[in-house]
This record gives structure tokens, C-alpha cells and sequence, in this order.
């Protein structure tokens, strides 16, 4: 190398390393990513034993990192290197042909806890019990995912969690349904989650199984509100080479309404809610469009005229699973039970409902933590 | 603080580049100690308390070596203690047998003080030096102690000579071309630590996670490659951070590695690896046996005994003995069957697949693994089967991208094209080639902030 060429190395890299860290150490900090969706790390503080472990440090360069300039954009070009030199997986996404599903396997855990949370709800109140374990993408779409990622596969984990259920609680088999008609846009590219459409087609097993007639679908008028989606796996590994998803709105037409629709805080707080909540198409996560943000009870009042009351505890999976129950009950109250810190109890009296319906994600059922106020 | 973090590369370093140049050169010698002492610190306080007591206490042998030798029985007693301490502190951080003393000392479980492999080269060295009155003991303690502090040889070496780095650090000419060189060699390490050691251990990764027992052939060779190319890349990349950061400030400090992997012998693959660490065993254990015994099955025989301790040095594990000891006796059997040259393409495929054999055992949990291992390598199992031809496709580009900056072809070209055009149209881009390398790495560090990935803890 010559002298010259050294020297131009030089003054590059020190005026690139330079800007970078003149806006590292001045630039303004942003406390939240809406990109990744989840909030920054902030910085740390020194205390004797952090400073001793060098846990300080490493906070540091969590918090350096985080703040990092243009970080997106560096993440961006991250997942594309990634997608060249290796098998794809990005933080532990995986970037199959045209959609990103979930390769970490680490939440693939037994879900015997929450089998065992349930059949202790059912024993303990007195309405019929129905439980439907959704499966992820990833679990739908396993056969595009490097065949050696795991040998506990998600259908084997849903099959294990409906046997350790009692005999007398009602589980419906949505993997099945959904595995059928993996050719349809039943989950989005860029999320874990179902479509709109999946929901629906389990929506008509469920509500059978609940003793309804479905909805035929061209009931049905639907509205695609948003075709810029981006879902908790564009969160975590900021691929672009992924088209963002479609979300639909479904309307019954000439079928019930919904007459209120009130939210009750984890204070106790009561908040007017929508089925579904426009003004969430403008923030980080779109889905929240479905029954807007998340709350720990949301009391559905229908204009269905049955006095039937059903109860549905659930996770994300079910926010736009709901809007097709409206259909069939004058009342639907949905508990999200890990918002709640106390007992679950305090808000909604379990045994007033003739039927309660628990739909969750499987990925979310590796950690009974979840049902922690169900039972207390 | 690893040297592959975004706050080493756009915080500490550019930040200690601009305290060194600042200063007149009567301080920069101070300032260098000053900003490893936070680099240490920032690895964790305790980690630089220990530091300070082992350099300390490295510093009292050594003079009082000095000050007794060829007086008094003192010198050997001092020498004796020093050289214990030195090994008994190596023993007790990378041995399960030892672990319980950390905890007499005061050290949590969890505690590893970086670099400790290479200081303990270095000391036992140092003291060695001065018993045997081959070198002086230096009474300036912060020379002293930047010889083990110097943080861009402290994670991985190279083993130097107290005199040898004596003469680097008086001899330094901190420019700005230097800092160009030294960048270079930065990048070049630390993309071979993110882009190509850090995929390749997805690929070792993913072929450990597969039962030994039906593992194929295929499979088998694919993981041992990615292996030995990942630790290559691991040490070879740490070590160019390093002596690219140590460029920076002026200070050249030799190459750890010399294109072993695809070698036309073993001979130069074991002449290449490594290099001070390869050269301190020969320096301070063959040499004084050798000069005891005479007989040829006698140094035969220390030969791979030594290299049965270079080995034991990596792992403090029977498999790395072993991995060691089968390198040196290959060597021996080359050598006694072998003295003419092989042909080039059959030198560097046997020599290769002796170096991806012997891997086997560096790469194991323990030796029955290892054995189970060897025999899906032969293909007891299956030749090739879906799972290996997945990762063929996965990860062709990157192997064979790897295999190609683990040999030495690309350096040769420079060399002959001498003044051509090639050169001069290189000297041209590669300014550029190094800040898009340097891009890229950063991208590839950016979700935690930095590559952790180290394979052994040295």
C-alpha cells in the first residue's frame, strides 16, 4: 500500500468514524422506535455493583446501539447482508421467498402449565369451556422454514396442550384448518398472526361448535384499510425485502351492530372503544386497529336481540377474530389476562356466562404466567 | 469491551486516538496506560483490579529476580514463586478442577479475566527472560505494565517479548499513514469476525445441533470446515483488530497468522498459526529439552509433546491435547517421510484434510463425541443427505468466499503484479473497498451493539 493510498484511508474512515460518533455522543435520542415498535433502551446509570462486573459497559453498548445513528437504515442494509452470506435468519426471522416467519424456537416450550391453568378454571366455574390454540406462521408455513430449526413443531405442540386439556373442555382443531388453506392469504407476510381471513375461517368451525350458523362470507364487505402493514417480525428484523400486508375490514351487511363498545383499564378506568379503531392505522402497530389498543376488558353490547353472553379470554390472536362473534351475541365481554395484575375476578364474574371461549396463540402459551389472575 | 463493538470502534478508539495525538510525545507512553486502564475498567473494575495485582505482582518478581540473580538463592526462589503464581492463576480461571479456589479468592462464578492465556505466555516468558539473565528487568513500571495492559494486545496477543515490545513502543512513529494501515488491518479483521466468523458459526451451529450418530459425510466435512475456517477467522480477525488498533498509535506489532488454513504442508501450517504463540513453546519448553536430550526418538518424542501443550493451551481440555498432539506427530511423520515438495494442489488438499481431521477434536465436546464424529466423516452413515445439501445452497456464497480470504492468493497477485496496472487501479479503490467493508460490518453489529461470538475463551 502505497503512502498516499494510506493516507486517503485514513482521513476516510477518521471522517466517517467521526460524524458517526459526533451524532452518537450529540445527536437528539429518541426514547421510542417505531420501526422496531418497542421502546429504547435508555441510559444506564452507574451503581458500585454494575461498574464491578462490567455490566455497565454492556448496558452501554446496548444503550450506544439503540441510539445509534440511522439505526433503521442500518438495520436495513443488516437484514439484506444477512439474506447474501447466510441461511437467512435475521434476529432470529427467518426471510423465506415472500414472507418473514418466526425461527426462534426458544418459545417452543411445553404448554402443559396453561393446560393445567385451564382445567382449573373450568373446574372451578360453572359455564361450558372452549379453547382454540392458533397456530403462528411459522407453524402453518413449516415446510418453508430450514427443515433442521426444531423438531418440536408447533402442531405437535398444539396436539400435546389438548391432551393435557380435561375431558370436558371443547377444543377445536384450528391448525388443521388453517394448514388446508395455507394457499389463501390467511397470515400476514411480515407478522406472526392470522389475516382477517384466517380468523374467518376458523370463525366458522368456532361459532358452530358455540351452537351458531356462521355468516356466509359475501355477507360480508370488506375494505382494505391499510396495504402498509408491517407486523412484529419486520419489528424484530427490519427486512424490506418483503412486501408489507394487507388489512381488511369486515362489515356485515344488513347484519347486527354494535350498539357500545367500553373499555375498563387496569385502575378501573372506563374508556370508549371501537371495534375497530381507525386512528390506530396512523401508529407504530397497525394491528391495533383491531379493538384498538389493547386493555385488560372490553364490554361489547350488540344489537342481537338472544340475551346470550359469551366470555372470551384471549391474546392478540383474537382482536380480529371478535368482530365476527358480534354476529351472534347481545353481549361479549373479552379479557386479556395479562394486562391484569390483580385478580381477574374484580372485573367480570365468571360464572355469569354460559359459555367461555379462550383463544391464544400457541406461541404464546409456552409461559402460564399469563393466566396468573385467572385463578387468584 | 470487545474490540468488535460499536462503542470500541466509534467511541473508544477514535476518542484515544485523539487524546494520543494531542499529547507530546514524553506522554503518550503515560496516556496509553491510562486509556487501557479504562478499557480495562470498562471490561469491568474487577477485571482491572485483577490486572493491577497480576501486573504488580509480575513487576516484584522481576526486579527482585534481577536484583538477586548470581547472588543469592533468592533468585531461584522468587523465579519459582513467580512462575506458579503465573500458572496457577491460568489454571484457576479456564479449569473446572481449579474453580473452587476462585471462589476462596473473592472472584464470582461467572468472572473471566480476558486475555489471561496470552498474559500468562507473556509472563512466565518475561520472568524466564530475566532468570536466565538473557534480559533486564526495566524498572519503569508503566512500560512495565503497558507490556500486559496495552489494551489492543490484551484480548488476543500476540505473545511478545518484553524487549521486542520495548523496542515497538520506543521505536513508534505515529502518523497519519499509519493510522490509514492500521485501519485497514482493523477492517480487514473485523469483517472476518462478523461477515465471515460469525456466519460460519450459524453453520457449525446448525450441524451440532444434528445427532452425531446419523449425521452424513456431507454433513459431517461441512461442519468441521465451518469450524476450523470460524476459529481461524475468530483469532486471526480478534488478533488484526488488535495489531491494526496498536498501527493506529504507531505501534507495530507483528501478525498472529499467516494464511495457515490452506498451507502446501503441515509443516507451514503449524509455522503460520499462531505465529508468537507456535514460537514462545519453542522458545521457552523445546529449546531448554531439547538441550538436554540428544537421542532422536527423545526429541521426537518432546516435539509432540509440546505441541500436545499448545494444544492443552487452547481447550485446558484432553480433546485440545489431543488435537495438539496429533498436529505435531503429523509434522513428524511428514518430515521423516517427506523431505521433497509435494505438488501444490495435492499439498494443500492434504493438508487441509489432516488439519479438519485433527479439528475434530479442537471442536468436540469430548472424546467420544469427537470419535462418533470421525466416523460420520467416513461416511458411516450416509454419503450426503437433504439437511447437508440445504446448507450447501445456504451458505456456498460465504464458504467459498472464506475459503478463498483464508488463502494466501489474493496477497500473491499483489506481490507479482509488482508496479502493473492491477496494483495500481487496487491502490486506487482501496480506500473505497475498506470503508464499504467497514459499513457493512457495522450494520452486521448493529442490533446488540457488538459480535460476542468467541468460540474459546482465551
Amino acid at each position: 500500500m502505497t503512502k498516499l493510498t494510506s493516507k486517503i484511508t485514513a482521513v476516510l474512515m477518521l471522517a466517517f468514524i467521526g460524524v458517526f460518533m459526533v451524532f452518537s455522543i450529540f445527536g437528539s435520542k429518541k426514547s421510542r422506535s417505531s420501526e422496531e415498535n418497542r421502546e429504547l433502551s435508555k441510559c444506564p446509570g452507574i451503581t458500585s455493583s454494575s461498574l464491578l462486573d462490567g455490566s455497565f459497559a454492556e448496558q452501554l453498548g446496548l444503550y450506544s446501539a439503540d441510539h445509534f445513528p440511522l439505526r433503521s437504515k442500518w438495520l436495513n442494509l443488516n437484514s439484506k447482508l444477512r439474506e447474501e452470506i447466510g441461511d437467512g435468519i435475521i434476529n432470529g426471522v427467518y426471510a423465506a421467498d415472500d414472507m418473514l416467519l418466526d425461527a426462534d424456537t426458544s418459545r417452543r416450550a411445553s404448554s402443559g402449565s396453561c393446560a393445567a391453568e385451564i382445567n382449573r378454571f373450568a373446574r372451578d366455574h360453572s359455564g361450558a369451556v372452549y379453547v382454540v390454540a392458533v397456530p403462528t406462521s411459522s407453524g402453518v408455513y413449516r415446510e418453508r422454514l430450514p427443515e433442521y430449526l426444531d423438531d418440536y413443531r408447533e402442531s405437535q405442540q398444539i396436539s400435546d396442550f389438548y391432551d393435557k386439556l380435561n375431558k370436558d373442555i371443547k377444543r377445536i382443531d384450528a391448525y388443521n384448518i388453517l394448514k388446508m388453506l395455507n394457499s389463501n392469504y390467511i397470515y400476514y407476510r411480515s407478522d406472526t398472526k392470522w389475516t382477517s381471513y384466517g380468523a374467518y375461517c376458523v370463525y366458522r368451525t368456532v361459532i358452530q361448535k358455540l351452537g351458531f350458523l356462521p355468516t356466509t362470507f359475501d355477507k360480508y364487505s370488506i375494505r382494505h384499510v391499510t396495504s402498509d402493514f408491517r407486523g412484529n417480525l419486520y419489528n424484530r428484523s427490519l427486512c424490506t425485502s418483503v412486501k408489507p400486508d394487507i388489512m381488511d375490514f369486515y362489515y356485515c351487511s344488513g347484519g347486527a351492530e354494535v350498539l357500545s363498545c367500553t373499555g375498563v383499564g387496569k385502575d378501573k378506568t372506563i374508556v370508549s372503544k371501537r371495534i375497530y379503531d381507525e386512528q390506530q392505522l396512523e401508529s407504530d402497530y397497525l394491528y391495533n386497529a383491531y379493538l384498538g389498543e389493547s386493555i385488560p376488558l372490553l364490554r361489547i353490547k350488540t344489537s342481537v336481540n338472544n340475551e346470550r353472553k359469551l366470555l372470551v379470554i384471549k391474546d392478540g390472536y383474537a382482536d380480529c377474530f371478535i368482530p365476527f362473534l358480534t354476529q351472534h351475541y347481545s353481549e361479549i365481554d373479552v379479557l386479556s389476562p395479562e394486562l391484569l395484575d390483580g385478580s381477574a375476578s374484580d372485573f367480570v364474574d365468571f360464572d355469569k356466562y354460559e359459555q367461555t371461549l379462550f383463544l391464544f396463540g400457541i406461541e404464546n402459551l409456552s409461559d402460564s404466567s399469563i393466566f396468573a389472575s385467572l385463578n387468584r | 469491551m470487545l474490540y468488535s463493538s460499536l462503542l470500541f470502534i466509534y467511541g473508544f478508539l477514535p476518542l484515544s486516538l485523539l487524546l494520543y495525538y494531542a499529547v507530546p510525545r514524553k506522554v503518550q507512553i503515560p496516556l496509553l496506560l491510562a486509556v487501557s486502564t479504562v478499557f480495562c475498567g470498562f471490561i469491568g473494575l474487577r477485571y482491572l483490579l485483577f490486572m493491577a495485582a497480576y501486573t504488580v505482582i509480575n513487576y516484584a518478581a522481576a526486579r527482585l529476580i534481577s536484583r538477586y540473580r548470581g547472588k543469592n538463592e533468592m533468585a531461584s526462589a522468587v523465579f519459582a514463586i513467580g512462575v506458579s503464581f503465573d500458572i496457577i492463576s491460568v489454571f484457576i480461571f479456564r479449569t473446572a478442577l481449579f474453580a473452587p479456589l476462585r471462589g476462596a479468592f473473592g472472584f464470582p462464578e461467572e468472572f473471566f479475566p480476558i486475555g489471561i492465556s496470552f498474559m500468562t505466555l507473556s509472563a512466565i516468558g518475561t520472568l524466564m527472560d530475566i532468570y536466565g539473565g538473557k534480559a533486564e528487568a526495566d524498572r519503569n513500571f508503566i512500560r512495565f505494565a503497558l507490556y500486559f495492559l496495552f489494551f489492543p494486545r490484551l484480548i488476543m496477543g500476540p505473545v511478545l517479548r518484553y524487549r521486542s515490545f520495548a523496542k515497538m513502543l520506543d521505536s513508534r512513529k505515529p502518523e497519519l499513514a499509519e493510522i490509514g494501515v492500521g485501519l485497514t488491518i482493523f477492517v480487514k479483521g473485523l469483517a472476518k469476525k462478523v461477515l465471515a466468523a460469525d456466519t460460519l458459526f450459524m453453520l457449525y451451529q446448525a450441524v451440532r445441533s444434528r445427532d452425531v450418530q446419523d449425521m452424513s459425510l456431507l454433513t459431517a466435512w461441512l461442519g468441521i470446515s465451518a469450524y476450523m475456517l470460524c476459529l481461524y477467522f475468530t483469532l486471526s480477525g480478534m488478533a488484526d483488530m488488535g495489531t491494526g488498533a496498536g498501527y493506529c498509535f504507531g505501534i507495530k506489532m507483528p501478525q498472529s497468522f499467516n494464511y495457515p488454513m490452506f498451507s502446501t504442508k503441515i509443516r507451514y501450517f503449524a509455522a503460520r498459526w499462531q505465529i508468537q504463540t507456535v514460537q514462545w513453546m519453542r522458545r521457552y519448553i523445546t529449546k531448554p529439552l531439547y538441550a538436554h536430550f540428544t537421542g532422536r526418538i527423545m526429541r521426537r518424542l518432546i516435539f509432540i509433546g509440546v505441541w500436545s501443550v499448545f494444544g492443552f493451551w487452547y481447550t485446558f481440555s484432553l480433546n485440545g491435547l489431543l488435537w495438539g498432539m496429533l498436529i505435531g506427530a503429523a509434522i513428524t511423520i511428514e518430515s521423516s517421510i517427506s523431505r521433497g515438495k509435494l505438488i501444490d494442489t495435492t499439498g494443500v488438499i492434504y493438508t487441509a484434510v489432516v488439519v479438519m481431521i485433527s479439528g475434530v477434536f479442537l471442536a468436540g465436546g469430548d472424546v467420544v463425541y469427537s470419535l462418533r464424529y470421525l466416523l460420520a466423516m467416513i461416511g458411516r452413515e450416509s454419503i450426503a443427505d437433504r439437511f447437508g445439501f440445504y446448507l450447501v445452497k445456504s451458505y456456498i456464497v460465504v464458504l467459498l468466499i472464506s475459503i478463498y480470504a483464508s488463502t494466501d492468493l489474493f496477497r500473491n497477485m499483489m506481490i507479482r503484479s509488482g508496479r502493473s496496472r492491477i496494483r495500481s487501479a487496487f491502490a486506487v479503490i482501496s480506500p473505497l473497498v475498506v470503508l464499504l467493508l467497514f459499513i457493512a460490518c457495522t450494520a452486521m453489529i448493529m442490533y446488540g451493539g457488538s459480535s460476542v461470538i468467541m468460540l474459546m475463551k482465551l
